[in-house]
C-alpha cells in the first residue's frame, strides 16, 4: 500500500532525501577522496607545529666600558625603550664587558613581521639615545624558519694530509651549490678554518734588531695592497689599461718583505717570523665527528665542517631535505676524488615524514580495527558503510586544512587519531538506526527510501545537538594561550571540522550506501 | 541480553535501596578517585618525555678557562659515549653552539662564542632499531658522564639536553632571583643552587652567571706617554697585534671562495705567559717596543703599569629588574614535586638568615635579616609553563561544562535534565584519574597525568553527554509517543540505547589505544579509554537513576499530558 511520504523534519533527513537519489552523490564522493588525497601529498610535512614566536635581540657594542657601565648607560635606557614597544612580553637584559644585549620577547602568536619592524622602529627613532663611542645597534630578529636549521651534514677528510683550509674551501663551494636549489633559505658552516697567511714573529729576535711590532705591519701594509686598475687612452683614442698588481702573489712574497735596515743591511720578514701559508689558526671554534664503523667502534674524533641548511617558512621540509641529499649525491663522486666525505647528521624532513608516516599508519590500522568490530556487531556490508565514511571524512578535514595553510604535524595526527572515535559516532548512530527500522516488523511495509530518510531523520536532532555539544567542548581550547596553547592549537582547529563532516557524511551517505547494500530481511523469519 | 539488562535497569531504578547504593557508590568512588592527585598515588606533569634520535650535551666550563681545558673535557664526555652502541655518530663544536634547534634557541645555544662552552651532539640509531628510548640512556649515562668528567676542570657543567616533547623552555626549574644589590644575589643564588644539588630528582643544577675571575689591568702613565710621543690607541694596538693577533692585509685569490688575509702575530712559542702572575706578564711585555713618532723604540713596559684586578661579571636583567637565574633539569620525574620539595628547604634552611614571606602561589619573597635587602624569588621555566597550561586548560574546561550546559537548558528548556547531562558528564573523571593509576602500575617509568590527558578529559565530556542526551531523548520520545510509564521507559532506552552507546565506546577505546602507546599522547589515550569506560557505566547505571529521581513529565514539557504515570510517586 502506498502512503504519505515522509517529511524531513530535521536537516539530518533533508539531507538524506535531498541525496538519496542523486546520481551526482556519487561524484561527490569520488570529489571527496581526490580532494583529500591531493592534500595528503601537497600539504607541507613537519614534526612539530609552526609556533609563532616573535622577538629580537639588539646588540649595542661600547669599546672599553665595564659591565657595570654597559648597565648604566646602554642596557637600562634600551630595557626603558623598548618596554613601550606594545606586545612585548618580557625583556631580558644583559650587560657585560664592552657590549650590552637587549632582547624583547614577544607575546606567543604575535606576527612576526609586525613585531621585528616595531622594534626596528623604535631604535631607530632612538637611534640619539647611544652614548659617544658606541657602535651602531645590531638588531637581529628571532626567525625560527630561517634560524632552525632543517638539514645538517658534516663533512669530512679521509686524507689526512688534507689541509684544514682545502676541507673548508670544498664544502663553501658544495654550499654554493645547496643555497642554489628552490625553497631553501639560509646555509651555513660550522668549523673549518679560512685560508691565511700567516707571519708568527719570534719576540726574541723582535728585541734583537730592536723591531716594533707596528715596523712590520706598515711594511706588509704598504705592498699588500689592492688597486683599481687606470686608464688612458693612445692619441688615436684607444684605450689602453695599466694595473698595479698587489705585490703579495705568493707566501714568498710576503717573506721577502724587507721591513727595516740595520747596519745598512736589509732586513727581510722571514729572518723575524715564521711566515706560512696556513689557516685562520686565532680560531679558536671547531667542529670534530666520530663515526660508528661496523663492529661498534668509533672513529677518532676528526676535524669536519658542517653545512646547514634552513627552509623558507610554510614551505615542505620533506621535499627540501630529499632535494638537499639528491644535489649531495650528485656530487659524491666529485667530492670522493678528493678524499672528502659526508654524513648527514639531521634530517628534520625524514623525521616529519616518517612520524607522519606512522601516525597515518595508525590511523589506518585503527579504521580497520574498528571496522572488524562493526562486522562482528552489526554485519558486514553495515561496516563496510561506516567504514567508508571515515577516509571521506578525514579528507574533508585533510582539504579544510590545507586551505586554511595549516600543515601535516604530529599535532595535526593526532587530533585525526582523537576525533577517529568520534567521528564514526554519527555513521554507527545514523546505520544503528537504519538496522533497527530495517529489521523492525512494524515497517516492513515501508518504502525503502522512505524508511532510510525516517530511519536518519529520527535520530538527526539528538545527533546535531551531542556532536554541538562535543564541538562546544573544543571550541575554549583554541584559547588557551602560550606555548603550549600554540602547540595544541591543530586539535581544536581541526577536531570540529571532523565532527561537522562526520554529521554531513553521516547523513548524506549513510543512507545512499545503505540503501544500495543492505539487504532486507524476510520478516518471515526471526532476524538473527 | 538486552531483555535482561532492561529488567535490571527497571529493578533498579524502582528499589530505592538499589538507587541509594549506586549514587552513595557513585560519589565515593568519585571523592577517592579526586583524592588519587593530592595524595600523589597519581603524579602530574606538563609532558612525559618523548624518545628522541638525538641528544645534545652542553659542556660549560668556568669562565676564563680556555679553549684547551674545554677540550679535554669535550673529549672525555666523546670517550664515554664511543662505548654506546645505539650511537650512530658523534659531533662535537667547539667554542659555540651546535647547529640550532628547538631547545637550543631559548638557551641560547646561537649565542655561544667563547673558549670555555662545547656542545655535543649525540645521533642514535632510529628508534625502531633500538630498545633504550632516549630519556632512559641520558638517564643512565649522566651519572657516569658527571663523575668521569667533572673532575677535570672543577666547577664544570655538563648537562643532557634532550629535544623537548612539546614547546621548549629555558629548563625544568627556574628560580629568578630579583634584587638591587648584585652582591646579596649571587650569595643568595649560591644558596638556591645548593639547595636544588641536595633535591633529590633535580640534576645539570646551574647558575646563569659569571663566575669571577683574575684579570689584569694595564694602566698608562699619561704624562710618560705624552713625553715619549706615543699615544694609547698605538699601545693597545700593539699589544692586540702580539698576543690576539690582527688581519693587517689581504690578498685576492681567483683559486679560493674567500680572500686571504694576511695575519701578523707573535709566534705561539714565544708569545705564551710563563704563568699567571704580575711577574711573567711585564717580563713578556718588556721585549715589547714600540716605535714613537721621532723613529726612536721605547720598551712598552716604561709607559704602563699591571695591576691585578677581577673581572666585571655580565650583569642580567629581567623586564627592568636585575635578576640571575638558578636552572636545574629533572630526572625522569615530574618538575612539580621537586620544586615543591625545594620549595620547602629554602623555606626551612634560609629562615636563619632571611625572613621568608609567602607571595603568589609558590613564589617567595626574602629579607635579609641583617641588612633588610630584599629579594624575590619566582619560578619560571617547565614550571611556570605548567602551571599556566593546567590554568588555561581548567578554564577551557569549565567554560566547556558552561558551553554544554547552555546548550542543553536550550535544547530542554530545563535546568535539571541538563543538569543530569552535565553530572554524568563529569562523573568521566574517575575513569580519567583511576586509568592513570592503573597505566602507572604497568609502565616501567612514571605514567604521568599530563596536559594531554586534560585534554581528552575535555573531549570526554562531550562524548558523555552526547550518551545521556541519546537516552534522555529516546525516553522522552517513548514517552511522549508510546505512552510509556516512566520506569518502564527509563530501563527500555536504556537497554535499546545501551547497544550504540556501547559501539561508539569501543569505537574510542580502539581508535584510541594506538594513542596510548605514544610518550607525549599516551595521556590523551589512557584519558579517552578509561574515562570513555567510566561515561559508559555512568551513562547506563547513574543517569537512569538521576533520571527515575527527576520530575519528567514536567521537565519534558508534557502539558498536554499524553502519558499517564503509573509508577509510584517519587
Amino acid at each position: 500500500m502506498k502512503q504519505q511520504p515522509y517529511v524531513p523534519k530535521d536537516i539530518a533527513g533533508k539531507l538524506a532525501k535531498a541525496f538519496i537519489r542523486n546520481p551526482l552523490t556519487l561524484v561527490l564522493g569520488v570529489f571527496l577522496f581526490a580532494l583529500g588525497y591531493l592534500s595528503l601529498e601537497v600539504m607541507p610535512r613537519e614534526e612539530n607545529p609552526q609556533m609563532v614566536v616573535s622577538g629580537s635581540t639588539v646588540i649595542v657594542a661600547l669599546p672599553g666600558a665595564t659591565a657595570e657601565e654597559v648597565e648604566r648607560i646602554i642596557v637600562k635606557p634600551l630595557e626603558r625603550k623598548l618596554k613601550e614597544v606594545k606586545g612585548v612580553e618580557h625583556i631580558y637584559g644583559r650587560a657585560m664587558d664592552n657590549v650590552g644585549i637587549v632582547n624583547a620577547a614577544f607575546f606567543i602568536g604575535q606576527n612576526k613581521e609586525d613585531s621585528n619592524l616595531k622594534i626596528y622602529d623604535k631604535i631607530m627613532q632612538n637611534s640619539n639615545m647611544f652614548p659617544k663611542g658606541a657602535m651602531n645597534p645590531v638588531i637581529k630578529p628571532l626567525d625560527i624558519d630561517v634560524d632552525i636549521p632543517i638539514v645538517s651534514v658534516a663533512f669530512y677528510s679521509n686524507d689526512k694530509n688534507m689541509s684544514e683550509t682545502d676541507l673548508y674551501d670544498h664544502v663553501k663551494t658544495m654550499q654554493h651549490y645547496i643555497n642554489g636549489l628552490p625553497n631553501v633559505a639560509v646555509t651555513d658552516l660550522k668549523g673549518g678554518h679560512k685560508h691565511q697567511f700567516n707571519i708568527e714573529v719570534d719576540i726574541n729576535k723582535l728585541s734583537g734588531y730592536n723591531l716594533s711590532l707596528g715596523q712590520i705591519s706598515q711594511a706588509v701594509q704598504s705592498l699588500a695592497y689592492n688597486v683599481p686598475n687606470i686608464k688612458n687612452r693612445t692619441q688615436d683614442n684607444k684605450i689602453v689599461i695599466l694595473g698595479v698588481k698587489n705585490a703579495v702573489q705568493t707566501i714568498d712574497d710576503v717573506g721577502n718583505i724587507m721591513i727595516a735596515e740595520y747596519m745598512g743591511s736589509p732586513i727581510y720578514l722571514k729572518q723575524v717570523a715564521t711566515v706560512t701559508d696556513g689557516y685562520n689558526y686565532q680560531n679558536f671554534q671547531s667542529a670534530q665527528i666520530s663515526i660508528e664503523t661496523q663492529e661498534h667502534s668509533f672513529t677518532p674524533m676528526q676535524n669536519q665542517v658542517t653545512l646547514t641548511v634552513s627552509k623558507l617558512q610554510g614551505t615542505n621540509a620533506v621535499v627540501i631535505s630529499d632535494s638537499v641529499k639528491e644535489e649531495l649525491s650528485k656530487y659524491k663522486d666529485m667530492l670522493s676524488k678528493s678524499g672528502i666525505n659526508y654524513v648527514i647528521t639531521r634530517n628534520d624532513g625524514e623525521r616529519a615524514n616518517d612520524a607522519v608516516n606512522e601516525l597515518v599508519m595508525h590511523l589506518v590500522i585503527s579504521i580497520i580495527i574498528i571496522a572488524v568490530l562493526l562486522i562482528f556487531v552489526l554485519g558486514w556490508r553495515e561496516s563496510l558503510i561506516v567504514t567508508f565514511t571515515v577516509p571521506a571524512i578525514l579528507a574533508i578535514t585533510l582539504f579544510v586544512a590545507y586551505i586554511t595553510g595549516q600543515t601535516i604535524n604530529r599535532i595535526t595526527l593526532f587530533a585525526f587519531l582523537l576525533s577517529l572515535g568520534l567521528l564514526v559516532d554519527a555513521a554507527i548512530i545514523v546505520i544503528e538506526n537504519i538496522h533497527r527500522h530495517y529489521h523492525s516488523v512494524d515497517s516492513a511495509h515501508k518504502d525503502k527510501d522512505e524508511l532510510m530518510i525516517e530511519a536518519t531523520d529520527e535520530i538527526g536532532a539528538p545527533t546535531n545537538i551531542a556532536t554541538l555539544a562535543i564541538i562546544m567542548t573544543m571550541v575554549p581550547m583554541a584559547f588557551v594561550g602560550q606555548m603550549m596553547g600554540q602547540f595544541m592549537k591543530p586539535i581544536p582547529a581541526n577536531v570540529p571540522v571532523a565532527l561537522i563532516a562526520s554529521l554531513f557524511v553521516a547523513y548524506i551517505f549513510t543512507p545512499y550506501l545503505a540503501v544500495r547494500i543492505l539487504k532486507r530481511p524476510k520478516h518471515d523469519e526471526e532476524h538473527k | 541480553m538486552f531483555k535482561k539488562f532492561e529488567k535490571a535497569v527497571l529493578n533498579g531504578v524502582q528499589s530505592k535501596s538499589q538507587r541509594k547504593f549506586i549514587l552513595i557508590g557513585t560519589v565515593v568512588a568519585l571523592i577517592l578517585s579526586v583524592m588519587m592527585i593530592p595524595t600523589e598515588l597519581v603524579l602530574a606533569k606538563m609532558l612525559p618525555g618523548k624518545n628522541n634520535d638525538t641528544y645534545n650535551i652542553y659542556i660549560k666550563l668556568p669562565d676564563g678557562s680556555s679553549i684547551e681545558q674545554t677540550t679535554s673535557v669535550s673529549n672525555c664526555v666523546a670517550s664515554v659515549m664511543q662505548k654506546e652502541k645505539d650511537v650512530k655518530n658523534l659531533e662535537v663544536f667547539l667554542g659555540m653552539g651546535s647547529p640550532l634547534d628547538f631547545a637550543g634557541l631559548i638557551k641560547g645555544s646561537h649565542f655561544k662564542n667563547s673558549e670555555n662552552v662545547a656542545e655535543l651532539v649525540v645521533n642514535l640509531t632510529k628508534k625502531d632499531e633500538r630498545k633504550e628510548p632516549s630519556y632512559m640512556m641520558v638517564q643512565r649515562l649522566r651519572p657516569v658522564v658527571l663523575k668521569a668528567c667533572q673532575p677535570i676542570v672543577p666547577q664544570s657543567d655538563i648537562s643532557f639536553v634532550e629535544p623537548p616533547a612539546g614547546p621548549p623552555t629555558l629548563a625544568a626549574i627556574v628560580a629568578e632571583i630579583y634584587g638591587d644589590n648584585p652582591d646579596g644575589i649571587r650569595v643568595l643564588s649560591t644558596k638556591i643552587e645548593n639547595i636544588f644539588k641536595k633535591t633529590q630528582g633535580l640534576v645539570d643544577v646551574d647558575t646563569m652567571e659569571d663566575t669571577i675571575y683574575s684579570t689584569f689591568d694595564i694602566k698608562v702613565d699619561a704624562e710618560k706617554a705624552a713625553r715619549s710621543g706615543i699615544a694609547i690607541k698605538q699601545i693597545n694596538d700593539i699589544m692586540y697585534l702580539a698576543f690576539e693577533g690582527m688581519d693587517i692585509a689581504v690578498k685576492n685569490s681567483a683559486k679560493y671562495n674567500d680572500q686571504i688575509p694576511i695575519f701578523l702575530s707573535l709566534s705561539n712559542d714565544t708569545k705564551k705567559f710563563t704563568k699567571k702572575d704580575l711577574d711573567a706578564i711585564q717580563s713578556k711585555l718588556s721585549s715589547l717596543k714600540l716605535m714613537n713618532k721621532y723613529g726612536m723604540m721605547v720598551p712598552i713596559t716604561e709607559l704602563i703599569s699591571v695591576i691585578p684586578t677581577q673581572s666585571h661579571p655580565a650583569i642580567m636583567s629581567k623586564d627592568l629588574h636585575q635578576m640571575t637565574n638558578v636552572m636545574a633539569e629533572t630526572d625522569m620525574v615530574s618538575q612539580v614535586y621537586p620544586l615543591i620539595d625545594a620549595r620547602a628547604t629554602i623555606l626551612k634552611e634560609l629562615a636563619n638568615d632571611y625572613e621568608i614571606t609567602k607571595t603568589g602561589l609558590f613564589d617567595l619573597e626574602l629579607k635579609n635579616k641583617k641588612d633588610s635587602e630584599i629579594y624575590q624569588l619566582k619560578w619560571d621555566g617547565e614550571m611556570k609553563v605548567t602551571l599556566d597550561t593546567f590554568r588555561d586548560l581548567g578554564g577551557a574546561f569549565i567554560a566547556a561544562l558552561i558551553l554544554i550546559f547552555l546548550l542543553m537548558v536550550i535544547y530542554y528548556k530545563s535546568y535539571t535534565l541538563s543538569g543530569i547531562i552535565l553530572a554524568g558528564s563529569f562523573l568521566s573523571i574517575i575513569g580519567v584519574i583511576v586509568g592513570h593509576w592503573i597505566m602507572n602500575l604497568f609502565t616501567a617509568d612514571t605514567f604521568f597525568l599530563t596536559a594531554t590527558s586534560l585534554i581528552g578529559f575535555i573531549a570526554l565530556i562531550g562524548i558523555s553527554s552526547r550518551n545521556s542526551l541519546l537516552l534522555i531523548d529516546f525516553t522522552k520520545s517513548l514517552m511522549y509517543d508510546k505512552a510509556m510509564p516512566k520506569a518502564e521507559a527509563i530501563a527500555y532506552a536504556t537497554a535499546t540505547r545501551a547497544k550504540p552507546i556501547f559501539l561508539t565506546a569501543v569505537a574510542i577505546i580502539l581508535a584510541s589505544t594506538l594513542l596510548a602507546g605514544d610518550a607525549v599522547f599516551g595521556g590523551l589515550g589512557v584519558s579517552l579509554i578509561f574515562g570513555t569506560i567510566a561515561a559508559v557505566i555512568a551513562s547506563l547505571m547513574v543517569v537512569p537513576i538521576l533520571l527515575y529521581n527527576a520530575d519528567l513529565e514536567r521537565h519534558f514539557q508534557f502539558h498536554e499530558k499524553k502519558a499517564v504515570s503509573i509508577t509510584d510517586p517519587l
